[in-house]
């Protein structure tokens, strides 16, 4: 008989060599479901022998809103707003990979001033997601002030995109085919002289942070998920990058424009603690604020005027079948299973593969052995969002 | 490729039954369909063998078409010098007792994966190490994603789904349509 938090390979929880002698019980002690540190509405039970997790079993559903029951009886261009309230920090991605998907199936050809505004709007809205997760992961550690410059900073971004959809930070603004709505010059021009603030504030972010001692003490070292553990529960994004991997499907499997642009994909290197830490996955994510920046501003040469709405016919309908469409979003690869039927408005099925709910069913690999201070330090490294878990 | 694929399929794991279907054009995906007694085999053989190796699940998902159900597998190859995507399908007919291998074994990933579609369709997955519902509460009634579900009005005694609930016809969207299509002829005439 397998136990419940078996997860594959059999561990038998532990007990630490001392306390063995004490013949101490395991502790069930749960954290959340409103815990400061679990980013959102996430209960994880642990069972704790003194200091150490024993193991961790997350309990998800807390926010769970059946989006992808409600997107089958919404008409396609209708469950935009739904797809926004997925990973509320990183909007922007998430409405156009469900534009790709829906023009993958229709066939459309997006002009090419709307796919050049989606990667800039795109690239923004991950340095917008990356300040977040930046400012709340030294929150979770106990620093206060980065927090606040990371909000700063991420304040201008959201003040960029409410100007030019009217939302802050649900924006129903790339649509299908297109986009909504375009940038004028003298906002692009705002984007540029923003590009050079970020790129050294970047550095100041380095500076406080980065290197910071007690930083690296609580970081590096904490939290290893190597490659095999990624490839094994399926992960992406900055976790699959910390771990030294170099995916990233901007770079492997262009899609959009991405084929045009010229930046790197940074990967953990192990410079402080070791591959697949808590430290690399932070700095993997700091350097593609760097990255992204390269991007926006080779954007910003290649802007052309031109329309922003492609050809979409006014009743939407689908040819029968299905589609799996991956994108790069900040938090790892999202992608959308759409399976469409002939001569219906509707989606028959919508299937959305979140990232985050990937990550979440790693902590359970991950948590045995560690204390509890540094399990907070590896749920806040993954970056989850529960809007996107639970759906 | 899935031709080929298909092929190797049925010539590796005898009574795997392996169809193809290939798309039409590329604005739809090409799958295979195997058996759902062999799915582990299939798996277990894409996984390993070296010509066409697949070193990560990406999603696993489930269709419910009335007739039959679909659980959907996709399969992934994490290397850049072979990118490759495959959507491996089974197909499921009993409602009742729909059952399929679990494939936590080859892949940790389908852990949380096969309780999710457990939670929304209830198919059952042969030894799974923890199969409880995922996102729904534990003493949830129906499988939510299912065709013919129906939501159930009291919960732990809370009333879940009233009667008089706002706009209720609002959401079923072939309702709105009626709608839209009547407040247009009261508009001509």
């Amino acid at each position: 008989m397998q136990s419940r938090w078996d997860i594959g390979q059999p561990e038998k929880p532990t007990l630490n060599s001392d306390t063995e002698q004490l013949k101490s019980e395991l502790l069930t002690l749960n954290m959340g479901p409103q815990h400061p540190a679990t980013h959102g509405v996430l209960r994880i039970e642990i069972w704790t022998d003194s200091e150490i997790v024993a193991h961790a079993i997350p309990h998800l559903g807390y926010l769970h809103r059946s989006m992808e029951k409600h997107a089958e009886n919404l008409d396609f261009r209708g469950v935009i707003p739904f797809v926004d309230r997925l990973d509320y920090l990183a909007s922007m991605n998430m409405e156009w990979t469900y534009a790709m998907t829906i023009e993958k199936m229709l066939g459309t050809e997006v002009p090419r001033r709307a796919e050049l505004l989606r990667i800039l709007t795109g690239e923004l809205q991950r340095i917008a997601s990356h300040l977040m997760a930046f400012g709340t992961y030294a929150l979770d550690l106990g620093a206060f002030s980065p927090f606040l410059y990371a909000f700063d900073y991420r304040e201008k971004i959201l003040r960029l995109f409410e100007e030019v959809s009217g939302a802050r930070l649900l924006y129903n603004y790339i649509w299908i085919g297109g986009l909504w709505n375009d940038w004028t010059d003298e906002q692009l021009t705002r984007v540029g002289v923003f590009c050079d603030e970020m790129e050294e504030e970047a550095k100041k972010y380095h500076e406080l942070v980065s290197m910071n001692r007690i930083f690296v003490e609580r970081t590096a070292n904490v939290g290893i998920m190597n490659i095999q553990d990624c490839l094994d529960f399926g992960a992406s994004g900055p976790v699959l990058r910390g771990a030294g991997m170099k995916w990233d499907l901007r770079k492997n499997a262009p899609y959009s424009l991405y084929n045009e642009f010229d930046f790197d994909v940074p990967v953990g290197t192990g410079e402080v603690g070791q591959v697949g830490d808590c430290w690399n996955r932070y700095i993997v994510r700091m350097k593609e604020v760097g990255e992204s920046i390269k991007i926006i501003r080779q954007v910003l040469e290649k802007l052309e005027p031109g329309p922003i709405m492609g050809k979409v016919p006014k009743v939407m309908k689908l040819p029968a079948g299905e589609v799996y469409v991956r994108a790069e979003c900040p938090r790892g690869e999202l992608a959308f299973h759409l399976v469409a039927k002939a001569d219906e408005k509707t989606p028959y099925r919508l299937k959305v593969k979140s990232p985050c709910f990937t990550h979440t069913s790693m902590l359970p690999r991950v948590a045995p052995g560690q204390m509890i201070a540094d399990f907070v330090a590896t749920v806040g490294s993954i970056d989850i969002v529960l809007g996107e878990v639970d759906r | 490729m899935h031709k080929e694929l298909a092929d190797l399929i049925n010539k590796n794991v005898a009574g795997a039954n392996a169809i193809a279907f290939i798309a039409a054009d590329n604005k739809t995906d090409s799958s295979i369909t195997v058996e759902a007694s062999h799915l582990f085999k299939v798996v277990e053989f894409l996984k390993t063998n070296n010509v066409t190796s697949f070193n990560s699940l990406h999603v696993i998902s489930g269709v419910d078409y009335v007739e039959y159900m679909e659980v959907c597998y996709m399969l992934t190859n994490y290397d850049p010098a072979n990118i490759r995507d495959l959507i491996l399908k089974v197909k499921i007919t009993d409602r009742v007792n729909g059952h399929v291998d679990s494939i936590v074994k080859l892949f940790a990933a389908a852990n949380f994966q096969e309780r999710e579609v457990y939670d929304m369709f209830g198919i059952k997955f042969n030894n799974h190490p923890d199969l409880r519902r995922i996102l729904c509460p534990d003493d949830w009634e129906g499988f939510p994603l299912r065709k013919d579900y129906i939501a159930q009005k009291v919960y732990n005694g809370m009333n879940v789904f009233p009667d008089d609930k706002m706009n209720m016809e609002d959401r079923e969207f072939i309702v709105r349509q009626e709608m839209i299509k009547k407040a247009q002829e009261t508009k001509a005439q």
